[in-house]
């Protein structure tokens, strides 16, 4: 209940944005266990140079003190004017950890011992210099299967004495997908290709032809550059085969049977897997959605982002 | 996963750093195992730091813990207290620097420095020792900061520029608070027992003792005063009554039986008689001398005054006999406000008691001092003429005045009176006492201190060498009066000083001032560091609950919890605008280069003088437009112009000193020739 207020609270102070830029309104401010023992020792001297009758002392304690009120500001300055960006992302399979870039961008003064983490997860550290920018991949770890929003990014610094902590809960408009865990599963769900629903495992096989070539785009599979030509010098090139239309595979949503959703999107995911190790043409069919054929690193990330994105209201 | 967080070696050097800093102070006074200590630990940190040795274990370090414990326990005989405490404070503190690994531990040591910095200033109270614990407690901030910046990219230097900034800004809030905070009185009583004795009075005197304490030109107290300043013949600074004599030692005494309230008034409870007549007196007199004086710690009660003395009473009280004395021994800083009236009328009638006692000599001894008060008596019946016979014997007699005189036992006063008459102060003072009470008058001995030094018309110094005695007698109808047989023999004694009066006489007995330093910058320097010292006195370690009054009264109006709570938050709240406008001023984040700077002095004298151009004008812009409004300028210009992209272009780096001063000279030229050209119209 209290914590629901605390969230409602947070996301009205500090709604979600790509870009953050930290100022009063954003910084909360507290001393650290060692702030107060700092006070707890400036207390001490006080009563010390009350009793001994020693101005010295208390003079030491007030400028302990007022060393302290200084140290609020300069804490407060070492996070204010730091502005937060939302970077790229990188997917992951539910269970295991995407990770999200987040930009800090330093604009007139230096951010020091910065440490930036959520939930519990250890703390990175990082320095900005005025004028600078400074990316940061921070993990997260993936619970379900879906669009996975970051939790609010704990920013946190003490520098300059440690005896304040200064912090913000920023929440940076950013989206991790995650993919769904793969689960084998003997049968592939597909149309087409061998009359048996099994795929042979050799990794060319001799029912495609030769095509000719074409230039090199980045996601093209390795397997299939012309590494002769290559190393005669004509260039990166790819070497197209004409497939056979009985050879391309359909992994279809429909094929999958009486089980629920999740489990039938992890077996075509490990379809999916399996299919662009061996190299091998696939398309793929979910309701409402169709990955027209291809292979190659660029199509397997589609075809697992379309995975992740099945039932998504929010699909855009 | 806990993680433990190392230290940054760049924190390392600063940390080492203020552990010496602050341990210096204590290894100076303690005992010499304490440097030893501190040595090795140092050593073996860096050795551990190269990787040459390991820490060692729980065992040896806990050996040595003991060790140190036993140690600190053989050198003071205790643990507690002051100096014991200190010593064990210190040692810990390198103790613990030894097992320095993670960041918790350095904070630990972080701490235990800002005791040790209290401590030094326990014991050392100078400026310079302030300044001194200043600077540990920038080094304390520097490690601070270099711990909390893990950084390795991070310099050395920066934390040590963060920790001075920082401390200076929290400077003058540290002053506004120890201007304001009330000082409340001690919780429960601490006293410093340094077991070490001081120079000064006591309370009893016997020959040869103010002889040693002429030889210190350590200083006694100072005198401020508010308006006139006595000649240097009236500065008889009262400090305490001797009373009984048995015949080799004047001690102090009360009459017999007499309670507290007959000899001593605090301000508190009802006035005594004698307080009472003495205070009526007073307020048909004429006004007196008014002056604060600032004692130095002198361990002791008796404070100094000219007669007679009233006071306040904080925390102090008076006593019948004219003298103050404070409620504790003199510590610290101590300093008390006095009126000081010259009562001579009979204000106050000797008691029966009080008359026996000032007439008190032993049974027997000194016999030819005795017969020849009998004869001055059966020549004089009145006591003022015998006091003046016996002056004159003293003018009159070959009697000298040396700081070294004979030793002399027995009937000290025969010896003197008839054998040698060679002494000081102490020696006429006792013996002319002893003749007026065998002549049949009261007398007593008084000793205190008499004249002090004028710094810069500022104020007075008494030093220890100072120190004198003299007697006073009490006649019918006048009262106590002052009487200085030391001023008869040697008048320059009273008239100069005592360093004037050995400067005059050009004899051998010179020879211990020689050294004092009459050089006269030296003098000088020493008056300006003795002038320094004695404002440190007044306003740094004197601030106390009167004085704080006294000042809050004249800035405050009035004062009151209520003000001085709106005080100290106005000025807090004053304090943290004005300096977060100076930290987070983002315009002062900005760096400029020097170039940029030159650029917009130049745009400024020209907006001054008319010309405003936009905040994005170019070089070349601004020579086009100084060029049009001006045309004589143009050649200076145009040499601003190129010399500023010169600089601004080249591949040579930044540029320096010279080529700036360069581009200085020209803007000049452009500015000065701005000035020619209007003339010309």
């Amino acid at each position: 209940m209290l914590k629901q207020a605390w969230q409602r609270w947070l996301d009205r102070r500090l709604p979600r944005a790509r870009q953050v830029q930290l100022d009063q309104r954003r910084i909360f401010i507290f001393p650290t266990g060692y702030g107060f023992l700092y006070l707890l020792v400036a207390v001490l001297l006080f009563f010390g140079g009350i009793n001994y009758e020693n101005n010295l002392i208390l003079g030491l304690c007030f400028l302990m003190v007022s060393l302290f009120l200084v140290a609020i500001l300069h804490t407060f300055r070492n996070l204010s004017g730091l502005s937060l960006r939302a970077g790229a992302s990188r997917a992951g399979f539910v269970g295991g950890q995407g990770s999200v870039e987040v930009v800090l961008i330093a604009q007139r003064r230096p951010h020091r011992a910065l440490w930036l983490r959520w939930l519990d997860q250890p703390a990175q550290e990082i320095s900005v210099e005025p004028g600078e920018e400074s990316a940061l991949w921070l993990n997260l770890p993936l619970a379900r299967r879906g669009r996975m929003r970051p939790p609010r990014l704990r920013v946190e610094s003490r520098y300059p004495l440690g005896l304040l902590r200064s912090w913000s809960l920023v929440a940076l408009d950013q989206v991790c997908l995650a993919w769904p865990r793969p689960q084998e599963s003997p049968d592939c769900p597909a149309d087409g290709g061998d009359r048996e629903r099994r795929v042979a495992h050799a990794g060319q096989s001799g029912s495609e032809e030769f095509q000719g070539l074409r230039g090199y785009v980045p996601g093209d599979s390795m397997g299939q550059v012309d590494w002769k030509g290559y190393a005669r010098g004509r260039g990166l090139n790819v070497k197209l085969f004409e497939e056979p239309a009985s050879g391309r595979l359909w992994l279809r949503y429909d094929r999958i049977e009486g089980r629920p959703v999740e489990q039938r999107l992890s077996i075509l995911c490990f379809w999916v897997l399996r299919l662009s190790r061996e190299n091998r043409p696939y398309a793929m069919a979910l309701p409402g959605a169709e990955l027209p054929p291809g292979q190659g690193e660029e199509h397997r990330q589609r075809a697992l982002n379309l995975l992740a994105r099945h039932g998504d209201r929010e699909a855009d | 996963m806990a993680r433990i967080y190392q230290i940054p070696s760049h924190a390392r050097s600063w940390l080492s750093l203020a552990i010496i800093a602050a341990s210096l102070p204590q290894l100076w006074d303690g005992p010499l195992w304490q440097a030893g200590l501190l040595g090795v630990v140092l050593v073996w940190r860096t050795l551990m730091d190269r990787q040459r040795l390991v820490l060692p274990g729980r065992i040896p370090r806990l050996v040595l813990l003991m060790a140190t414990v036993a140690a600190t326990f053989y050198s003071f005989g205790r643990l507690h207290g002051p100096e014991a405490g200190t010593a064990l404070i210190t040692s810990l503190f390198a103790l613990k620097y030894l097992e320095l690994v993670s960041k918790r531990d350095a904070y630990v040591v972080i701490v235990l420095g800002y005791f040790v910095c209290a401590t030094i200033l326990l014991f050392h109270r100078g400026p310079a020792m302030a300044l001194y614990v200043i600077g540990c407690l920038i080094l304390l901030t520097a490690s601070l900061a270099g711990i909390n910046y893990s950084d390795t990219h991070a310099r050395r230097r920066q934390h040590l520029s963060v920790a001075a900034v920082m401390v200076a800004q929290a400077l003058p809030l540290a002053v506004a608070l120890f201007v304001l905070v009330p000082r409340i009185a001690p919780l429960w009583n601490m006293q410093l027992d340094s077991g070490q004795a001081r120079t000064g009075m006591s309370d009893s005197m016997s020959p040869g003792q103010v002889s040693r304490l002429t030889q210190s030109s350590e200083l006694a107290f100072r005198v401020q005063f508010e308006g006139e300043v006595p000649p240097p013949r009236q500065r008889y600074w009262r400090g305490l009554t001797y009373s009984y004599f048995d015949g080799s030692t004047w001690r102090q005494a009360s009459p017999p039986g007499w309670r507290r309230e007959q000899l001593f008034y605090d301000g508190r409870g009802p006035l005594p008689d004698w307080y009472r007549s003495l205070s009526d007196a007073a307020d048909t007199a004429n006004t007196g001398y008014r002056y604060r004086v600032i004692m130095e710690p002198s361990r002791q009660r008796w404070l100094y005054a000219l007669t007679v003395p009233f006071t306040d009473f904080q925390g102090e009280s008076l006593a019948r006999d004219f003298r103050l004395v404070a409620d504790g021994p003199v510590n610290g800083a101590f300093s008390y406000q006095v009126r000081s009236v010259d009562v001579t009328p009979a204000a106050l009638p000797l008691d029966d008691l009080e008359r026996r006692l000032m007439l008190d000599l032993p049974e027997q001894g000194n016999p030819r001092a005795r017969a020849l008060a009998q004869r001055w008596r059966q020549r004089h019946r009145d006591d003022g003429a015998l006091v003046d016979t016996a002056l004159a014997y003293f003018r009159e007699q070959p009697f000298f005045y040396t700081l070294e005189p004979p030793r002399v036992a027995g009937d000290t006063v025969d010896r003197f009176l008839f054998g040698t008459r060679q002494g000081f102060c102490e020696h006429y003072a006792s013996s002319f006492t002893f003749l007026m009470r065998a002549a049949g008058i009261p007398a007593r001995v008084v000793a205190g201190y008499q004249g002090g030094e004028m710094n810069s018309g500022d104020y007075l110094q008494v030093r220890q060498y100072d120190a004198h005695a003299w007697s006073e007698v009490w006649l019918p109808g006048r009262g106590w009066v002052q009487v200085d047989p030391t001023a008869a023999v040697a008048p320059e004694r009273v008239e100069l000083g005592l360093r004037g009066a050995f400067e005059n006489a050009a004899d051998g007995a010179a020879g211990e001032f020689a050294g004092l330093g009459r050089l006269p910058v030296l003098f000088q320097l020493q008056q300006w560091a003795d002038y320094v010292d004695f404002n440190w006195q007044k306003w740094v370690l004197g601030y106390r609950q009167q004085a704080q009054r006294d000042l809050l009264e004249r800035l405050l109006g009035a004062v009151t919890p209520l003000r001085i709570g709106l005080a100290l938050l106005t000025v807090i709240l004053v304090f943290s605008l004005v300096l977060g406008l100076l930290v987070l001023n983002r315009r002062r984040d900005t760096p400029v280069s020097p170039l940029e700077r030159e650029f917009a002095r130049l745009h400024r004298a020209l907006a001054q003088r008319g010309l405003r151009a936009p905040a994005s004008v170019s070089a070349a812009q601004l020579e086009a437009a100084v060029t049009r409004r001006w045309p004589s300028a143009a050649t200076a210009a145009g040499h601003w112009r190129r010399w500023f992209e010169h600089l601004a272009y080249r591949d040579q780096g930044e540029p320096g000193p010279a080529d700036l001063a360069g581009l200085r000279r020209r803007r000049r030229a452009v500015l000065s020739s701005l000035v020619t050209s209007n003339r010309a119209k």
